[in-house]
């Protein structure tokens, strides 16, 4: 689904060159949870950013769905992360003047593809984050777990084949992330949509089929539930 | 300091672009400003160069209500010792002898005699030739016509011949028609020796008037003359330098600062909205500088500094271009008179001025925003995000300030104008919330998504929107409104000319016309009617400041001919008639500064006489200098007593031009003019034909200039939605639809700053149509050609500036917004 080949990022800070990611390989699987940890630098939103073709690689080959981001060009890019992407943002991101609705529905206004049935499924979007009702509302009026619903429903709103979500929960308190985070893993579940999340919260990795750690740029530790020591592991990192 | 300038330097210079546009529009704003002070300045020197020439060295003037008088009556003035200089002048009418076919009336000329050409009393620059006093002074004008040099012979029908000895500039006393077909109502005037003119006409002894310089004894002799010509045909006037009878430029600069104040206030605004908008950015800045104990006057000499800096350097580049643009101006605005006029820019003072103007202005527009970063609270800014929305009651507090002060549209008064301007800006966020709302469907159909987003962006900033769009339908209004004022105002002039010219053609003669003349001029077949028009002039008088003026004062009387308007005439005929009194016209009226019930000083023939002005009223007789006294007592109490004039009235089918010839020709011996009525509005409404182009012009520059303002105000709208705009491209919209919105943005402000404007325009139309105050001078007619040209320049160039803030918009860093948000 997606394979990441020598992936390598630099960034020029004055005169200097700083290598955030150094040759990164990994794969992620169809309908995967990946959670990515690390310290901050360490190179993780960095990723995140350059599987959703928001920026480009200095070396290395990004493959999602068959497709090699670093060939594309600057509006290849931009549909393709209409088409294939979800975001979901730490700070939910939302567009003030719009409503719920219409935040929602904004991938699809943007590709020109809202249709009725589509309307419909938005409905069902709301219902399905818990915000029947409040369609009509001004997106900024909501609470922060409200926001980061919308935010979801409007990530999923065009079916993507990739959800990533940046922190996700990192403005929420414990119950409202539970809560977030439950939404999140139940679309991976029934949608079986990868998700790629990166977070500093070990309780929110721990939803993940796999916890992916960064240090320096480079992948230094992968843990999967499936590992007999993954519940160990999180239970060690929280205490 | 020095710090604090630098740090200041560095804010305004953050981001370029604004910077450059904000620094455009001021540039701009002081470069109209100084352009219209040092056209105003020149102009004035122009005309005052022109009017010293007129009057030169000479300090009174002995002239007489006869077209000549015998020298002897001025004999005690060359023996006076208060007298250090005398220039003694005879007026002959007389005609050309020419080659072609020029009509008699074409080859009409006055020649003036002089007894010394090089007197300081007389100023004639000579371009070629000398002043010998044994050969004629043309001006270049007439050199040109005739196609005569220096030492060329100019021949004169039943006088002689003389060779020309120079040729000058143009002076009023030579002044004359530039081409042939002005030739037809305008005499040539060219100047001779006197004992050679009295040679040729035998007028021995005779003269028109004598000028003459004094020394400190001057006043007293001019008293002492007062008195000894009492009960004489002649009179002593001093010499005044005053030509607002020819010419009424004043009332074009009123109408030019009109437009340079428009572009100030302008100017103003893009300043304010980019302070504004940086203070509102920089709340945390501020914050944080005053946790660490920044006084809130440091703050905001913080900001002070910045709107100082950038006024400075504003005004050091937009003073050198409104220098440029003056002279531009001035070249355009002499171009319109029919001789060369020789000018020299006067930009000291309007340099200062314009400096002075070009530091204040943007530090006055941005006095609330330098107040409120100083006034930046440190808790509630750390804690709470910025914010600039304005809310609904401020909103519906703006609409009905708006709603009331547009009902100055029923009030018939000057300051209504005022009024309704203020209006429609405080309407204009219903007019914009309206407006985007209605072409909301029509934005989609150009621009699909982004126009929906783009209707609904423009509301998210309301205020700041519909400040923009209301500043460009301001100057739209203003400039519809005078170009409105322009278009009907030859209409507007004929009717007043035609409602006081007295009749349909004007003769004058250099002798007094006898019955016989009155007899022959009514036997012709067109000829309805002939009156006789009296005319004192020049007669000095005394604003109410005491400065010195000049005026003619016309005879009336209740079965003369009409030369005012007025609803009460019948009784102000009456009421001149009682007691000598005088009515004033209306520019007259304004340059003397007293009020109705005053009394104004005269230097009648008569001696200083103090008469009570009873009422001020409207005439087309030079431009409204000019007054009017009941005919008995012009001849009796002001010692008046000849008339020159004729005012002919014509049948029905005849006009001015087929009886033009017929006039030359049985009255040549004495007849020195002929204007018919079509003249007179011709030369009235002639120079107001070139105007509507300087309208044009003007009217661009402002679109230009707000079109900078809504520039700058989309980008101020691009640059606090960066972390919006940043999300829509990483949720998959793209740098062609973001562009697009930011310019259906565009598009909704000019076009309703443009709809707003036009309907503004044509409200205040409307209104001045039917004001009672300007008495139907312009009629409710709308600029067809200005409104088509503000709907082009408005949505093309509103649509440019969309253009510029799009590409920064489409520019955005997805990542770094996103951060940021």
């Amino acid at each position: 689904m997606i394979k990441l080949s020598n992936l390598t990022k630099e960034f020029l800070q004055g005169q200097e060159k700083t290598q955030v990611l150094k040759g990164v390989n990994l794969n992620v699987e169809e309908g995967e949870f990946v959670a990515i940890m690390g310290p901050s630098g360490s190179g993780k939103s960095t990723l995140l950013q350059l599987l959703g073709g928001l920026d480009i690689p200095t070396e290395g080959d990004i493959l999602i769905n068959q497709r090699y981001l670093s060939n594309m060009t600057e509006k290849e890019r931009t549909i393709f992360r209409r088409k294939y992407i979800g975001f979901i943002f730490q700070n939910y991101q939302l567009l003030p003047t719009l409503t719920v609705e219409e935040n929602i529905a904004f991938p699809l206004h943007a590709d020109g593809s809202l249709t009725k049935e589509k309307n419909q499924m938005i409905l069902e979007l709301l219902d399905s984050v818990g915000l029947k009702g409040l369609g009509r509302r001004r997106a900024n009026l909501l609470s922060g777990g409200q926001q980061q619903r919308v935010a979801i429903a409007r990530a999923l709103v065009n079916n993507p084949a990739v959800l990533l979500a940046d922190e996700p929960t990192g403005n929420l308190d414990r119950s409202k992330a539970e809560e977030i985070l439950g939404l999140i893993s139940r679309f991976n579940r029934e949608n079986n949509q990868t998700i790629i999340m990166v977070t500093h919260d070990i309780f929110a990795a721990g939803f993940a089929d796999r916890i992916i750690l960064f240090k320096d740029g480079i992948v230094d530790q992968v843990i999967s539930r499936k590992d007999d020591s993954y519940a160990e592991y999180v239970a060690n990192f929280m205490a | 300091m020095l710090n604090m300038w630098r740090i200041s330097w560095r804010n305004i210079t953050q981001n370029k672009k604004r910077f450059f546009i904000s620094l455009l529009g001021i540039i701009l704003g002081i470069a109209f400003v100084t352009s219209m002070l040092i056209a105003d300045k020149t102009t004035n020197d122009v005309f005052n160069y022109y009017e010293q020439m007129y009057v030169a060295n000479a300090d009174y003037w002995v002239l007489s209500d006869q077209h000549t008088y015998s020298e002897d009556a001025v004999s005690s003035i060359s023996t006076s010792p208060a007298v250090t200089e005398t220039l003694i002048a005879l007026d002959k009418q007389a005609f050309f002898e020419l080659e072609g076919d020029q009509s008699l009336n074409q080859r009409s000329v006055r020649i003036t005699g002089v007894n010394n050409q090089t007197s300081s009393l007389l100023k004639l620059p000579v371009i070629e030739g000398s002043l010998d006093n044994e050969g004629l002074v043309i001006s270049e004008v007439v050199a040109n016509q005739l196609n005569k040099k220096v030492g060329d012979t100019i021949r004169f029908a039943d006088l002689g011949e003389a060779k020309v000895s120079a040729i000058v500039e143009y002076t009023q006393l030579l002044a004359g028609p530039s081409d042939w077909e002005g030739a037809e109502s305008t005499s040539f005037r060219i100047m001779a020796p006197l004992e050679l003119l009295r040679e040729w006409t035998g007028m021995d002894n005779e003269l028109s008037y004598v000028r003459f310089q004094t020394n400190e004894d001057g006043q007293q002799l001019f008293e002492s003359l007062q008195n000894e010509f009492l009960n004489s045909n002649v009179y002593v006037q001093p010499v005044v330098a005053d030509d607002r009878q020819s010419n009424d430029i004043g009332e074009l600069y009123t109408f030019f600062y009109l437009i340079a104040w428009l572009s100030i206030f302008i100017s103003g605004f893009i300043v304010f909205n980019m302070i504004y908008t940086s203070v509102m950015e920089r709340k945390k800045e501020f914050a944080i500088m005053k946790s660490f104990g920044y006084l809130q006057s440091s703050v905001s000499k913080l900001i002070l500094i910045e709107v100082l800096l950038l006024a400075l350097i504003g005004t050091a580049l937009g003073v050198p271009i409104g220098i440029w643009l003056g002279d531009m101006f001035m070249q355009t605005l002499l171009g319109v008179f029919e001789f060369e006029m020789v000018y020299t820019l006067n930009w000291g003072i309007p340099v200062l001025t314009a400096v002075v103007i070009g530091i204040l202005f943007p530090v006055v527009s941005s006095l609330f925003p330098i107040y409120n970063a100083g006034k930046t609270s440190v808790l509630l800014t750390l804690k709470t995000a910025n914010h600039t929305h304005s809310s609904p009651k401020q909103h519906l507090f703006r609409g009905v300030v708006g709603a009331g002060l547009f009902s100055f549209i029923f009030i018939d008064h000057p300051s209504s104008y005022i009024a309704i301007l203020a209006s429609i800006i405080l309407l204009f966020p219903m007019l914009l919330y309206g407006l985007s709302w209605v072409l909301k469907p029509i934005l989609k159909v150009f621009f699909g998504y982004s126009g929906i987003l783009a209707s609904r962006s423009v509301t998210q900033q309301l205020n700041r929107n519909a400040n923009t769009a209301a500043i460009l339908a301001v100057g739209i209004t203003v400039i519809l409104l005078l170009s409105a004022v322009i278009e009907s105002a030859p209409e507007g002039y004929e009717n007043e000319i035609r409602n006081t010219y007295g009749g349909d053609l004007r003769v004058t003669s250099e002798v007094q016309w006898s019955n016989e003349d009155r007899e022959k001029l009514l036997s012709y077949d067109s000829v309805s009617n002939v009156e006789s028009l009296m005319e004192a002039t020049p007669i000095t008088w005394e604003t109410i400041d005491g400065k010195k003026r000049e005026f003619s004062i016309l005879a009336v009387e209740n079965e003369g001919p009409t030369l005012f308007e007025d609803s009460e005439k019948e009784q102000l005929y009456n009421d001149l008639s009682k007691e000598p009194s005088i009515l004033l016209g209306k520019r007259a009226f304004d340059e003397w500064g007293g009020d109705v019930g005053e009394n104004i000083y005269l230097n009648t023939p008569s001696g200083v006489q103090q008469i009570e002005v009873i009422d001020v009223v409207n005439t087309s007789h030079y431009s409204g200098y000019v007054a009017f006294m009941d005919e008995n007592h012009l001849t009796n109490e002001f010692g008046w007593e000849n008339s020159f004039d004729m005012l002919l009235t014509l049948n029905d089918g005849y006009n001015g031009e087929q009886l033009r010839e017929h006039l030359w020709m049985d009255f040549s011996n004495h007849l020195s003019k002929v204007e018919t009525i079509e003249d007179e509005i011709k030369s009235t409404t002639s120079s107001l034909s070139g105007m509507n182009e300087l309208i044009l012009t003007m009217l661009v520059l402002i679109i230009g200039l707000s079109s900078i303002g809504t520039a700058n105000t989309l980008l101020m709208n691009t640059l606090e939605r960066t972390s919006e705009i940043g999300t829509m491209r990483a949720l998959g919209f793209t740098k062609q639809q973001v562009k697009k919105m930011i310019i259906g943005e565009g598009l909704l402000i000019g076009l309703s700053g443009v709809i707003g404007g036009i309907v503004s325009g044509a409200i205040l139309i409307y209104v001045t149509s039917q004001s009672k105050l300007l008495e139907g001078f312009i009629s409710f007619q709308l600029p067809l050609e200005n409104i088509i040209l503000v709907l082009i320049a408005g949505v093309s160039l509103s649509l440019f500036a969309s253009w510029i803030s799009s590409t920064t918009a489409s520019k955005i860093n997805i990542i770094t917004s996103l951060k940021e948000g």
